[in-house]
């Protein structure tokens, strides 16, 4: 394998797909990149075993084709640190990988390309296509919700829910629970769903822009791939049946308040400074047209702030933990907000005061 | 100064004292020896016929068949142990019990009250053998370490100070095995090196013991020179608990392994549940056969203390978070921190909690498996998994 390319051309895909490479591993190989030259296009393959980025792109000149494994970091690193504009002349020599620009030389350790590891793309159970921006926004409005490392491991990731006309995505921690539809062309009759692993989710998050470029989504019996423009992600599904969301988003809500949603924010958020560091409960006091907010900490600190909200319920008080209200309010686009309440030991339900696709329930603290 | 104390035969001189005609005769507590038990104390009349605690029933049976044997009576054990750690605590808050028989007290700070270290422990030995009617031995030193020897080196009824001045000349003729962290292979490792008591030990340099043993050469090179920082921390301020198991022989059997692994996972949860906690933090703890060690950790999103939870936890850490192929492994441990006290990690209300106030599976099941393994002894209800790991080389603990 022999190839020139520009500085430029190659920091950035290399860049984007080294992402996904964990610094602390438990096998060589998956430290390293994956470079597959055939002819004049570039393949460079990115894994963790559990997802994998694949990145294509023209080479110019007259290159040679093979394949080998680089040391990512070092590689991105070399690529980084050469002036702009420098050019690259990359070769491999036996089991090292030269390269020169200028007057820098640098020679690389490598590892047998045959020996990296793939995730079998295989199957397809369900396909759908919609706009790059619309799974951005289902993602982004629900994945702060998903459990990071729960023993419900089926939790630890975002279920994406696929009708014949419409994507959902369901996010929750058991705690609080985020909900995020948009329409999609799946031309399917049986409901599917599909849960991705938080790190699958954070990545493709992370890769996504905000275009009506049209992206598929591939799904097989245990991974999912989303073919962007220049991009091929791959993620493994996680096995296992997420909870029945529909049947813990509130009913009975007859204790309706209705807010501006930034002034619920900002009220909330200052009250959170003097809540419990960790547990972070505050009580929301409920009277006629008005909220009331109250933290207090083990230092016996002490917060109180009312705002005037649309109200005609019972008097109400309820504990939170106040993050989860942020975090849901910080979703919410539209001026106003809904927040539907129970009784003091039934779940909240936040909803944008507009026809927008998305709602969160949020379970109340004992305090 | 530390205080070592360390019941006789603790198991065995329950019984006898509860039944003082079996005194003059050979006695021992443990399982039946048809269903594969084995010895888990023995008095000292048994003792002289070679009985030892942790040996198969079947051979203690065959060293002197008049043996009285007993089966244990764990309730009772647990109760004579609190009756023991109130007697403790009458001198010093600062009681770090390493079982149900044994503890470490730390009595600077009690000096002033109650006279020396010497009159302390005097007193607790009076104590225990006046109102409990059994007799503990007793090493008092500037250190765990020494402490610990102390107690044992003149058992039973014994009481050994080591003075600051008389450390190294305790120490000095010792054997390299009396050394904490010294099991089989090591001790091999050493004497094939000519190194036998702890004197050789001592005067080996330090960079040579940390060529050939890394971390843990260095640690024995400082205990071997009398010198141990560890404090005295009492149970209920822990901050995290753990428990481990050297093998007799390096172990790349990964079903062995995890059977250990759970093994370990089921005693500190059982702990755990014990002092009422719940923790976040579930860590692995592996030394390879270079003694090279490595820690991985994990945290939870929600504190527990279900044997399951935790299990789960620690096993996902084993299959992911290693080296991979596995280098053969000396030692596995396994521990938990990060703790919430329950009131508080309950506090926030469950989207997906089962209907009514049921109980969890996970937590019945713990909590069957608690109420039996106190009545009856530890290990009477494991996870049969731990049958797989029953590898041929034994193991010491």
């Amino acid at each position: 394998m022999k190839f020139s390319i520009l500085r430029e051309d190659i920091l950035k895909p290399l860049q984007t797909i080294s992402g996904v490479i964990e610094r602390r591993q438990t096998m060589p190989i998956l430290s390293n990149i994956l470079l597959n030259l055939q002819g004049d296009e570039m393949t460079m393959t990115a894994t963790d075993l559990e997802v994998e980025l694949i990145t294509r792109f023209k080479i110019g000149g007259s290159p040679t084709s093979g394949s080998t494994t680089v040391p990512a970091r070092k590689f991105a690193d070399i690529c980084r640190t050469l002036p702009d504009g420098a050019t690259l002349e990359v070769q491999l020599d036996g089991d090292r990988a030269k390269i020169k620009s200028g007057r820098s030389r640098f020679t690389l350790s490598t590892l047998s390309a045959d020996d990296y590891p793939a995730i079998k793309g295989g199957d397809k159970v369900s396909e759908l296509s919609l706009s790059e921006q619309d799974l951005k926004r289902i993602i982004n409005k629900t994945q702060f919700s998903m459990a990071q490392q729960d023993v419900r491991y089926y939790i630890n990731g975002l279920l994406l829910e696929v009708t014949r006309d419409r994507l959902c995505a369901v996010a929750t921690d058991g705690h609080r629970m985020s909900m995020c539809e948009t329409g999609a062309d799946a031309n399917q009759d049986e409901k599917m769903q599909f849960i991705v692993p938080r790190k699958g989710i954070l990545e493709l998050a992370r890769l996504l822009k905000d275009t009506e470029q049209s992206v598929r989504l591939r799904f097989g019996s245990n991974h999912l791939r989303v073919e962007m423009d220049d991009i091929q992600f791959t993620t493994k599904l996680i096995d296992g049946k997420f909870p029945d969301y529909e049947r813990v988003i509130p009913l009975n809500v007859s204790n309706k308040v209705t807010g501006n949603t930034e002034s619920l924010k900002q009220t909330l958020i200052r009250t959170s400074i003097l809540s419990n560091e960790k547990y972070r409960g505050i009580r929301i006091v409920l009277s006629p047209d008005s909220l009331q907010a109250v933290a207090h900490n083990p230092e016996m600190e002490e917060a109180e702030e009312t705002v005037a909200v649309d109200y005609k319920g019972d008097n109400l008080e309820i504990g939170f933990n106040v993050s989860y209200i942020i975090d849901a309010l910080n979703a919410v686009e539209s001026e106003d907000v809904e927040m539907c309440f129970g009784d003091a030991n039934s779940s909240c339900l936040v909803l944008p005061k507009n026809a927008d696709r998305y709602k969160y329930v949020i379970m109340p603290m004992r305090l | 100064m530390i205080l070592h104390a360390d019941m006789d035969a603790f198991y065995a001189s329950v019984e006898i004292r509860d039944r003082p005609e079996l005194a003059s005769r050979p006695v021992a507590v443990g399982g039946p020896a048809r269903s594969r038990g084995v010895i888990s104390a023995a008095n000292y009349v048994a003792r002289r016929y070679g009985v030892r605690s942790a040996m198969p029933t079947v051979t203690a049976r065959k060293l002197c068949p008049q043996l009285v044997l007993l089966p244990g009576r764990m309730a009772r054990y647990v109760e004579v142990s609190a009756q023991i750690r109130a007697i403790f605590h009458r001198y010093t808050p600062l009681v770090e019990p390493l079982s149900l028989d044994e503890a470490f007290l730390d009595v600077t700070a009690s000096e002033k009250l109650f006279g020396t270290a010497v009159a302390i422990g005097k007193r607790i030995k009076d104590e225990i053998r006046n109102e409990l009617g059994l007799t503990v031995s007793i090493g008092i030193a500037s250190n765990k370490f020494v402490a610990k020897i102390a107690s044992d080196i003149e058992k039973p009824d014994g009481f050994v100070y080591v003075g600051a001045g008389q450390v190294q000349a305790f120490l000095d003729p010792l054997p390299v095995e009396r050394i904490w962290g010294v099991g089989k292979v090591t001790a091999g490792a050493l004497h094939r090196l000519g190194i036998k008591t702890i004197a050789q030990l001592r005067r080996q340099s330090l960079p040579a013991m940390q060529e050939l043993f890394g971390q843990h050469g260095a640690h024995l090179w400082e205990l071997a020179h009398g010198r141990d920082a560890r404090h005295v921390i009492p149970d209920q301020d822990a901050r995290s608990l753990s428990h481990e198991t050297t093998f007799a022989q390096d172990i790349e059997d990964s079903e062995v392994l995890l059977a250990r692994l759970l093994e370990l996972t089921e005693q500190v949860a059982m702990r755990l549940r014990r002092q009422h906690l719940k923790s976040r933090t579930v860590s692995l703890k592996i030394r390879f056969y270079d003694f090279s060690t490595l820690t991985r950790a994990l945290t939870l999103d929600v504190a527990t203390d279900n044997t399951r939870d935790l299990w789960q936890a620690v096993r996902d850490v084993f299959e992911t978070r290693l080296p991979r192929p596995l280098p053969p492994v000396r030692l596995i441990g396994m521990g938990v921190s990060g703790f919430d006290n329950e009131s508080e990690a309950t506090a926030q209300g469950d989207l997906f909690a089962p209907p009514c106030a049921e109980m969890p599976v996970p937590t019945a099941i713990d909590a069957v498996t608690d109420t039996v393994n106190e009545r009856f002894g530890a290990r009477t209800l494991r996870r049969a998994r731990i049958l797989r790991g029953n590898d041929p080389a034994g193991k010491k603990s």
